[in-house]
């Protein structure tokens, strides 16, 4: 019978066991790492035991062992139990789990446009005063971080609500150390170089990017990351930050100007691999291998920090591979402008184990731990450099801690349908032939519409 | 159309043709899934997998020792090694990225600095120079060969192995048995009502269920959690088995309702007659004889849920202890996607339960149709 099928496989197991996350560092062992701050927080924090409360993110696989590895501190410290859960599709579910009255008790928002959506339904706790002045004093370019935490709430006044913590940088190219050499090209230096450099390649044969849009569904997006980086180098920061709010309109001179400088690179057959038509209906997570190729295919690839997974296996970074910080220009009037990412960390309720989770994520070891193992970069200026597990990830630290100007990925900051939909598009249609003019009044217009 | 049933139709092998090429198509696409999940990321990456039969001539490098490797032979400083793997053929050599296949196996290269590589035939290479060796990573050295084709159990072993997958399947049998069983017996009731029992407004209610069966499941999540949060059911197996159940039941009712509507009244009006209860009617009648509506429905759910994801993560949660099969495959795949082969692997081993069910509820499915045949009449 099919009944005694289904109890027999539903009797077996129940067995298997909760894998309990142990420290990777053994507290006072490694002395890169400041364990003096997590004693600290410890001893502020005595009456927590036994609380538990629930973490929803968006990190899955490596990322949310590595986290699960930074929690343990934490349940550590305090006796409490933080249980993190991530999710693929975190921003459908963040919204469903609010609206529906049971939202997790901490939440990492990718993206700062979410967050402050939910912060104006009133559903996040604010942070205080307080942490908005640590944020200003220990995170570099501190003022650009608390700007991106802070969004009016329910009552309509500004206030702190998320706290970022983990960092991905976005203004880096990637290249092939022994292909520079071979060819005998130079780091460049500045922006005028980077594009005397992609003359030159070009110049003698061979082709100088691989650009690749593609992202199933989200086609597009690693243009839109192109044209924030280009807006930084070609425009203020002041002009960005009014871009992305859309006090300037998207269709403005310096807007239209970013996406033409865009173009230079990507719609020159000459400058990308395989043409300007492959530009977008190549995959982004196939597109650095062109880097490797013999020949290669291309010289220099422009992507965030995450890049690394997708290279060929066995791919030493910072050997077989290498990045340099995307030059700005020679002026310097624009300083040194880093395009980048990061989670947000938010309180949605008011168990005090999740508000002290916040202050945890304050302590340099709560950053330390991380940094040495991998894939994370802090702007956490009191966190040591020396705990980075490599050399390669320290450096991306430094260029965050070295940025005069920190900007958020503009796309995530712009509504959904812009930010997530029309500027993906409409790099898509402007590699594959419109004019920046016609684009930019066009992403323009849907941004109007929506009001 | 009364001549048809004995005729054999002159058609009959355009049918079987136009079937046997519909299968064909329809089985290309799982063929090649299952082709792919033996291959690794790099093949995936590179060419499609009906190539992956045949050899194919690849280009890459290796590198050669690094200085730790020299041995001093006759006043030369000497590195030595293999530039080829398995079962590999050279075709050409290089030692620059930009001509790959500067050389031809056998040739010596004068890399300067009297430093010279050769690399024969059987991918050995040998690079000397008079002065010691003071690399403290290997030269590239770049090939042209052909290797044969290769596949992997690799993807299967990490997948089979990866940490919590019991605990998942486990997840996905609570939540999916009941969730199959429940729909199935409310259905049954319900179609009988509506098909064979004499009450008002029972056209309408047909028809409202029939209305159900368009409204999309996602406009319900929100309410139905917060509902479900309201009366204190919360996230859990609870919530997880109801809203499975709703989502289903009109699909359910309804199959089953024209399923029982064809069955003969002269059957149940002779029951009717020999006096038994509606409940009686139900159970020794109409229930056996709507055993291939029932096994169809049962596959049906039983697929729906196995593979559902999204109901899954908004009642259930996606904890460690709550995670299903296809949040734990999805997790393996990474917070950025991109890999098939891990996809691909992870389609074949949840197809293994479903396709189990499938069998076993064909038996059924058989017998059930024998047997309405044979009496129906």
């Amino acid at each position: 019978m099919k009944t005694t099928l289904f109890t027999t496989a539903a009797i077996i197991g129940l067995s298997a066991g909760m894998a309990q996350a142990q420290l990777v560092i053994e507290p006072g062992s490694d002395d890169r790492i400041n364990w003096t701050s997590l004693e600290e927080f410890a001893a502020a924090h005595p009456d927590l035991e036994g609380q538990s409360f629930n973490i929803l993110g968006p990190w899955l696989g490596g990322d949310q062992e590595l986290f699960a590895s930074v929690i343990a501190y934490f349940n550590d410290a305090t006796g409490a139990q933080a249980n993190y859960s991530g999710s693929d599709s975190f921003e459908q579910q963040i919204v469903i789990d609010t609206e529906a009255g049971s939202p997790p008790d901490v939440a990492v928002f990718p993206q700062p446009g979410l967050a402050a959506d939910l912060a104006e339904k009133g559903f996040l706790r604010p942070l205080g005063e307080e942490t908005a002045q640590w944020l200003r004093e220990n995170y570099a370019a501190g003022e650009s971080w608390e700007a991106l935490g802070t969004y009016a709430g329910q009552d309509g006044t500004e206030q702190l609500f998320a706290f970022p913590y983990k960092a991905d940088v976005k203004s880096l190219v990637w290249y092939v150390p022994e292909n520079f050499e071979d060819a005998g090209y130079e780091i460049p230096q500045t922006y005028e170089e980077l594009k005397a450099l992609t003359e030159q390649i070009a110049e003698e044969g061979e082709t100088p990017w691989c650009i690749g849009l593609g992202s199933g569904g989200a086609t597009g997006w690693p243009a839109t990351d192109w044209v924030e980086d280009l807006m930084l180098r070609t425009a203020t920061p002041e002009d960005y930050d009014a871009w992305v709010t859309n006090q300037m309109p998207f269709n403005d001179p310096k807007v239209v100007a970013a996406i033409e400088e865009f173009g230079w690179f990507a719609k020159n057959p000459d400058f990308v691999a395989g043409g300007t038509g492959s530009v977008t209906a190549t995959d982004f997570r196939e597109s650095p291998a062109g880097l490797f190729g013999s020949p290669p295919a291309c010289y220099m690839h422009r992507q965030a920090s995450f890049i690394p997974t997708f290279f060929p296996d066995g791919t030493v970074v910072g050997e077989d591979a290498d990045f340099f910080y995307m030059p700005a220009p020679e002026s310097g009037d624009l300083g040194q402008p880093v395009l980048g990412g990061g989670t947000m960390f938010a309180v949605l309720s008011d168990n005090p184990a999740a508000m002290a989770f916040v202050e945890f994520l304050k302590t340099p070891a709560a950053h330390e731990v991380w940094m040495a193992q991998q894939g994370f970069v802090t702007p956490h200026t009191g966190a040591n450099p020396d705990a980075y597990g490599d050399e390669t990830v320290r450096r991306m630290g430094q260029i965050l801690l070295d940025a005069t100007v920190f900007r958020f990925d503009g796309s995530d900051l712009m509504p959904g349908a812009v930010g997530a939909g029309a500027f993906w598009t409409g790099m898509v249609d402007f590699v594959g032939g419109a004019s920046a003019q016609d684009v930019a009044d066009q992403i323009q217009q849907t941004w109007s519409s929506l009001d | 159309m009364e001549g048809m049933a004995g005729q054999k139709s002159s058609l009959a092998w355009a049918v079987n043709i136009a079937a046997f090429l519909l299968v064909l198509i329809w089985t290309i696409p799982t063929l090649g899934l299952f082709v792919s999940s033996f291959r690794d990321r790099d093949q995936i990456a590179s060419s499609g997998w009906w190539q992956s039969f045949s050899g194919s001539e690849q280009t890459g490098f290796v590198r050669s020792g690094t200085a730790d490797d020299q041995v001093q032979q006759d006043g030369l400083y000497v590195i030595e090694g293999s530039a080829l793997e398995g079962a590999q053929t050279l075709r050409a050599w290089g030692t620059g990225a930009r001509a790959p296949a500067q050389y031809q196996p056998g040739d010596t290269a004068d890399l300067g600095d009297g430093v010279s590589l050769t690399v024969a035939e059987d991918g050995s290479y040998r690079m000397t120079s008079p002065q010691p060796f003071e690399m403290s990573r290997g030269e590239r050295i770049f090939t042209t060969t052909v290797s044969p084709a290769s596949f992997t159990t690799e993807n299967y072993n990490r997948v089979l192995t990866a940490g919590g997958l019991g605990r998942a399947f486990m997840n996905t049998m609570t939540v999916t048995i009941p969730a199959t069983v429940i729909p199935i017996l409310i259905a049954a009731f319900a179609a009988y009502a509506l098909a064979w029992m004499q009450f008002p407004g029972r056209a309408l209610l047909t028809a409202a269920v029939v209305g159900l069966l368009v409204v999309p499941l996602q406009v319900a999540l929100i309410p139905l959690l917060r509902l479900h949060n309201d009366l204190g059911i919360g996230k859990g197996y609870l919530g997880i088995w109801l809203a499975h159940t709703g989502f289903g039941l009109p699909l359910a009712v309804y199959l089953l309702r024209n399923y029982m509507v064809g069955l003969p009244r002269e059957i149940i009006e002779s029951a009717r007659v020999d006096g038994a209860t509606e409940f009686q009617i139900f159970r020794r009648i109409i229930l056996p004889l709507s055993f291939p509506a029932l096994a169809s429905f049962a596959i049906f759910q039983f697929l729906w849920v196995w593979n559902d994801l999204l109901v899954a993560t908004v009642f259930l949660g996606n904890t460690r202890e709550q995670l299903v099969m296809t949040g734990l495959l999805r997790e393996l795949m990474g917070s950025r996607g991109g890999e098939w082969e891990i996809l691909a692997t992870s389609a074949f081993i949840s197809i293994a339960v479903p396709l189990l069910v499938f069998f076993a509820m064909q038996k059924y499915l058989v017998r059930g149709l024998l047997a309405g045949s044979v009496k129906g009449g």
